[in-house]
């Protein structure tokens, strides 16, 4: 009988063995390959991409991103040109209206568009707020202004003195708008309410603040939403196909490098000989080695406590690993509708840019309550009916039979732990009904009528399916002390670890969650400089 | 992607990977097209009921893997793909509480039938070795070259004389069913039924006329089942790797919307988000007939009578299959295990087709729109083999019965009314013969009915997931159609590589592999495959 | 008579087909290379059971045969069909010998898979007739005389055959 684990026909070595092939996966292995090692990529599903993925979880034909929607990293991230991904087939539109939300009374809706139609922003902002719709417009201006400040820092390694300087950076940029050096000890929820006079903009902005990685009570990082959150505004760009695609260009990529990608395989332990790591043992008991690099881009607790061992651990170590902490600031649930037609918002009378937005906050009536959902969830209880929403066939119909419409949203969801299996099945039952039942409230046609198939996604799916434990898009709380220098922890922060040979390429280090590989990406240069690779900074771009 | 390749293929399914990956072995800038977010098509592996459970979508069995060319000329095999043959591969439980097992291995195999008769035992051993003796010949003649007309062919099995040297082979196969060759050579009801069951799964019924003549092929490989593990969907992966590792792409989310011809030759596509990708050399579709020329191909761009034909003379299965997939905490535990065990450990299992009788009264209401009388789904559980699958001590299952595509008059749509339910009746039936299946055992299920097959892969029109009737006249140069049945189209570099084509659907790598000889000749390529 | 497996025996193989040619109806066009690889099977004693092979190759053109060769390598094989060859017979030394023999039939050999046939069947097959025609001279109409003892083996033991 063949080797059920599948791996039979693979080498028993190679230079380089790659956990999780995740989009932090890829990017290290075909940086690694193209590098001259022989790369080996072992993923534990069976598809590559990890949260870069797209399904027809309800209905035959109806695409659904399970995780990964949202892109606003495509313009900066080197693998991009590097690798050529357009060759290979990534094709991406970015939206005209990005970001907006509609109230449940007659309330006009808040649209804000891309960056070169500002105006359109502004006039929407000025229904509620003229000095709102100003600073919003210099804000943005600023942030933009501020991208190759923001790329450099997401693609190099975190450094402290980069945090130290940041106070000051925000004060040369933001100053003439009374933005002065100690906004940084804000929370964003300070900075938004300092900022922003409407309550309708504000409620849109605490949303988009929680979801781009700015925890809206979270005080420090009010610098955060100044700078990258209100960069990503406008950068987003919707993946062709669904955000899977990216992921098959990558795959496409690490294959035309050479790159051996093993699916369907539990990496259980990673070898360690005497304090190097030396290859992985799967699930089945198949060993293969690495002669000079493993590089983890599964979770921290899952790399050091389960497959490295605490046995190869110092005490601190462990401790630190132990500490490392999951949500509550990114837990979600992903729900995936089927529609005969995209929903048509009464607001839409107002301002009709609202039925073509690609991100859409619907259920919410204003600052409080956006806050006390966001409360409720991070507290571990069950919030109130609401959500993001997008309807990627509203520019790519391919992502659903034709003339008809997939539609997906975001619910913020306490943490998977925090409610019982039981809990978590009822409310994959009920949650979505309550929710239609809202939605309907804003856009009068979105009855059971408009819904061919419904289908809910909770936060502890995503523990089983991605191992993204308690269901964290961000595999790691985004809080200052594990954030840039800090994550997962100071000493692990420059993707190496303790263990001579063993590297972090995942989400658990700097940066953190987002679609940018710039883990992998990062931990590729410390993986060149210890193996005096070339580096792979590219000069015009400077990283 | 550029703008200009050597070769454009048309649809990512194994058909296409595979062309690909030659026409790129073979130095040829290659672009495989794909409208899916996948590749693969029915190599499509996907996690329908809850994370960790890999349900294969479409193809489940793979019969060829060790005797298709590619799969060796394209070291599929180093691409991590593994396949397993079960060592119990198919097995029959029957309303007694009897149950008759298929194994790897002929004289196990044969002990079991002779539990039914001793008779059919013997007569299954010699029709097995004598099938096992002209495989290869076969294969060569009918499977892994362009096809002959079965005129061509009659008149050379005459001349050589097979009437008289074979038991089982004979000229006049052409004109029987496969129930007559059932009649001819084997007496219990039961063994009768497996044996039908089993070419049924293969696309082969048993009651149209001229199929006998494929199914001592067809007994030949009976226990030649092989499981592609950790899912169909490797081997997609697999080719693709190929094709890529030898420079050529595979772009998803590319639905072609036309052919481009000039001067009477295809030149290049369209996509249909506006995109012209220009194709040097040749434009090979693998998709079905109707899409490739009646919505990529303009109304003058063939004659007039090649486009009627194609619009009425397809002819597709006249019957589908309805599917439960299901996530397990249980393996099933068969009441017939008392009678013989090893059912316990079969791969796929009938439940409950006790004669060939039986098979004909349901394709006979299927054909006429209608349910079977009572679900005899047949039962898959790819864990017992391959427990990557599943999570840890669970179990992926997968009942498949044979059902209309069009229900009672009323169309596909009637399957959104009554799939949930009719998926219950094919898990009552499974309960009914393995009673540890239950609301207990049973984690999750969803349905995945006629009506849902063509809206995840377009070309499996009607549902029908042999891209084109397994019939005598719809089969080797007739297939599609006379005038298409060589792989060539009447307009020059437009070529036809897909399951529509010679010899069928299935997971067998011809179609693309014998489209790449007619190929390989028209662009005089070193045919570095064929190695005699 | 020539002794089977001699360079007589092959000019007298070549004659036997090349008579057969007149009587082909629509020859067909071209030439082919045919490979006959005989492995050892303890019964033959025509194939050295440590050498294990015996391979040959034959030019037919036009329906005649050009020549007919024995090779010692795969690499004298590719030297004489650079291009690679059409066919390739491949089966036990025994059933070589029984079809050189008259005793077992080709047609059958190839059915029961006891001698596998590699290349493009389909051109056998639209040529049954002649190939039977040529199958014919091969196996009747050459006079053989087998030095170390004559087919059928299987009243004897593989020793028994060795030691002959």
């Amino acid at each position: 009988m063949s080797d059920p684990d599948a791996t039979g026909n693979l080498p028993e070595s190679y230079d380089a063995i790659v956990i999780g092939a995740g989009h932090n996966g890829l990017c290290l292995a075909a940086y690694l390959c193209r590098a001259g090692l022989s790369t080996l990529v072992v993923e534990r599903r069976h598809e590559e991409g990890g949260g870069v993925n797209t399904e027809e979880p309800v209905r035959a034909g109806f695409r659904h991103n399970m995780h990964a929607q949202y892109m606003e990293f495509f313009d900066i991230m080197p693998m991009m040109s590097d690798f050529e991904l357009g060759d290979l087939g990534l094709r991406a539109v970015k939206p005209d209206a990005q970001a907006g939300i509609v109230f449940p009374d007659d309330r006009p809706p808040i649209v804000l568009h891309r960056s070169e139609l500002i105006e359109k922003t502004k006039k929407s902002i000025a229904r509620y707020s003229k000095t709102d719709a100003q600073i919003y417009a210099e804000l943005k201006k600023r942030a933009d202004a501020m991208e190759s400040v923001i790329a450099a820092g997401i693609y190099n390694p975190p450094s402290p003195e980069l945090v130290e300087g940041q106070g000051s950076v925000l004060e040369a940029v933001f100053g003439d708008l009374g933005i002065s050096a100690n906004f940084m000890l804000k929370s964003p929820r300070v900075v938004i309410d300092e900022l922003f006079e409407s309550p309708e903009l504000r409620t849109l902005l605490y949303r988009i603040s929680v979801e781009w990685g700015a925890p809206v009570d979270e005080s420090g990082l009010g610098a955060m939403f100044l700078s990258f959150v209100m960069w990503t505004i406008g950068n987003w760009k919707l993946c062709l196909g669904g955000t899977h695609s990216l992921a098959k260009a990558m795959t496409q990529a690490c294959y035309r490098q050479g790159v051996d990608l093993l699916e369907n395989a539990l990496v259980e332990r990673i070898l360690v000989d005497g304090k190097r790591a030396v290859g992985v043992g799967l699930r089945g008991g198949r060993e293969i080695r690495a002669r000079q690099v493993v590089a983890s881009n599964a979770d921290l607790k899952q790399t050091l406590l389960e497959m490295v061992g605490p046995e190869n651990l110092s005490e601190r170590w462990v401790r630190r690993a132990k500490a490392y902490r999951y949500g509550p600031s990114h837990v979600l649930g992903t729900f995936a509708f089927c529609l005969r037609e995209p929903p048509d918002y009464l607001a839409a009378q107002i301002d009709e840019d609202i039925n073509k937005c690609f991100y859409t906050v619907v259920g919410f009536e204003g600052p409080d309550d956006m806050l006390r959902y966001i409360r409720d969830a991070y507290s571990g209880r069950l919030p109130k009916p609401a959500a993001g929403t997008w309807i990627n066939t509203l520019w790519d119909q391919s992502q659903a039979p034709k003339g008809e419409h997939s539609a997906g949203g975001w619910y913020f969801f306490p943490p998977s732990s925090s409610l019982s299996n039981q809990e978590w099945a009822e409310i994959r039952l009920s949650f979505n009904d309550s929710f239609l039942t809202e939605w309907h409230k804003v856009a009068p046609n979105m009855t059971n009528d408009n819904v061919i198939a419904k289908r809910l996604y909770t936060p502890d799916q995503m523990e089983h399916k991605n191992l993204m434990r308690e269901g964290d898009f961000s595999n790691g709380e985004f809080s200052l002390d594990q954030l840039g220098a800090n994550r997962p922890f100071p000493e692990a922060s420059n993707y190496r670890t303790e263990i001579d040979g063993l590297y972090l390429c995942g989400p658990s280090a700097a940066p953190g969650g987002g679609v940018h590989s710039a883990c992998g990406y990062n931990a590729f240069k410390a993986i060149a400089q210890d193996l005096g690779l070339e580096s792979p900074i590219v000069g015009s771009r400077g990283y | 992607m550029r703008d200009a390749y050597d070769a454009v293929i048309i649809g990512a399914g194994h058909n296409g990977l595979t062309l690909g990956a030659y026409l790129a072995r073979s130095g040829l800038e290659v672009v495989v097209l794909e409208r899916r977010h996948e590749e693969g098509g029915g190599l499509a592996t996907e996690e329908l009921t809850l994370p960790g459970f890999l349900h294969n979508v479409h193809a489940n069995y793979h019969t060829f893997v060790d005797m298709a060319p590619p799969v060796k000329d394209l070291e599929v095999r180093t691409h991590g793909v593994t396949y397993i043959r079960p060592e119990v591969q198919m097995a029959s439980v029957f309303d007694d509480e009897t149950a008759l097992v298929v194994y790897n291995d002929l004289d196990k195999t044969c002990e079991s039938i002779s539990r039914f008769s001793a008779e059919d035992a013997d007569t299954f051993r010699r029709l097995y070795l004598e099938a096992h003796g002209y495989v290869d010949l076969l294969l060569g003649t009918l499977m892994y070259q362009p096809p002959m007309s079965v005129k061509e062919l009659t008149k050379a099995l005459a001349s050589f004389g097979i009437e008289d040297r074979s038991e089982f082979l004979g000229v006049k196969l052409r004109r029987e069913t496969i129930n007559w060759f059932l009649d001819k050579h084997f007496t219990n009801p039961k063994v009768k039924a497996h044996l039908a069951f089993h070419a049924a799964i293969c696309g082969y019924v048993n009651d149209l006329p001229g199929l006998a003549i494929g199914f001592p092929l067809l007994i030949g490989k009976i226990d030649n089942w092989h499981l592609c593990v950790g899912g169909s969907h490797r081997l997609a992966h697999g080719l693709w790797r190929d094709l890529a590792r030898h420079g050529g792409v595979m772009i998803s989310d590319a639905e072609v919307s036309s052919i481009a011809i000039d001067s009477g030759r295809a030149v290049g596509v369209t996509l249909s988000d506006g995109t012209q990708i220009s194709a040097r050399k040749l434009v090979a579709s693998t998709v079905d007939v109707e899409q490739t020329f009646l919505e990529m191909l303009g109304e003058t761009d063939i004659d007039a009578d090649l486009r009627g034909k194609v619009k009425n003379d397809i002819r597709h299965q006249k019957w589908s299959l309805f599917s439960v997939h299901l996530a397990l905490a249980e393996l099933p535990a068969y009441k017939a295990a008392s009678f013989e065990p090893d059912v316990d450990r079969a791969w796929v299992v009938n439940l409950g087709y006790g004669s060939p009788e039986e098979l004909n009264v349901d394709f006979e209401a299927i054909r006429r729109g209608r349910l079977p009388g009572l679900a005899k789904p047949n039962a898959a559980v790819n864990s017992l083999y391959d427990p990557t699958d599943a999570p840890p001590g669970k179990y992926t299952g997968l009942l498949r019965q044979f059902a209309p595509y069009s229900l009672n008059g009323r169309g596909p749509a009637a399957w959104d009314e009554i799939g949930r339910w009719y998926a219950s009746q094919c898990i009552q039936a499974w309960s009914n013969f393995a009673p540890n299946i239950n609301e207990k055992s049973i984690l999750d299920w969803v349905p995945y009915s006629p009506a849902d097959i063509p809206s995840k892969i377009r070309n499996m029109v009607d549902g029908d997931w042999m891209m084109g009737e397994v019939s005598l006249d719809n089969m080797l140069d007739r297939r599609p159609l006379p005038e298409l049945g060589q792989y060539r189209t009447p307009i020059k570099g437009l070529y036809l590589a897909g399951s529509t084509q010679h010899p069928h659907g299935f997971i067998t790598f011809a179609p693309a592999y014998n489209a790449l000889q007619v190929i390989a000749e028209d662009l005089n390529l070193d045919k570095w495959w064929n190695v005699i | 008579m020539p002794d089977i497996y001699t360079d007589e025996w092959y000019e007298a193989v070549k004659d036997a087909i090349n008579e057969s040619a007149g009587k082909l109806a629509d020859l067909p066009e071209g030439s082919f290379i045919v490979a006959i690889e005989i492995s050892a099977d303890g019964l033959s004693p025509y194939v050295d059971t440590l050498t294990g092979l015996r391979r040959f190759v034959v030019k037919i053109e036009r329906g005649t045969c050009s020549w007919y060769k024995e090779v010692f390598s795969k690499d004298e094989e590719y030297d004489m069909a650079p291009g690679g060859v059409n066919y390739r017979f491949i089966g036990p030394a025994r059933a070589f010998d029984e079809i050189a023999g008259g005793l077992l039939d080709p047609v059958d050999a190839a059915l029961k898979g006891v001698i596998r046939v590699r290349g493009d069947m389909r051109f056998l097959m639209r040529h049954a007739e002649n190939v039977k025609v040529l199958l014919e001279a091969y196996t009747r109409l050459v006079q053989t005389n087998w030095p170390l003892g004559k087919p059928p083996y299987l009243d004897k033991t593989p020793n028994e055959v060795a030691n002959a």
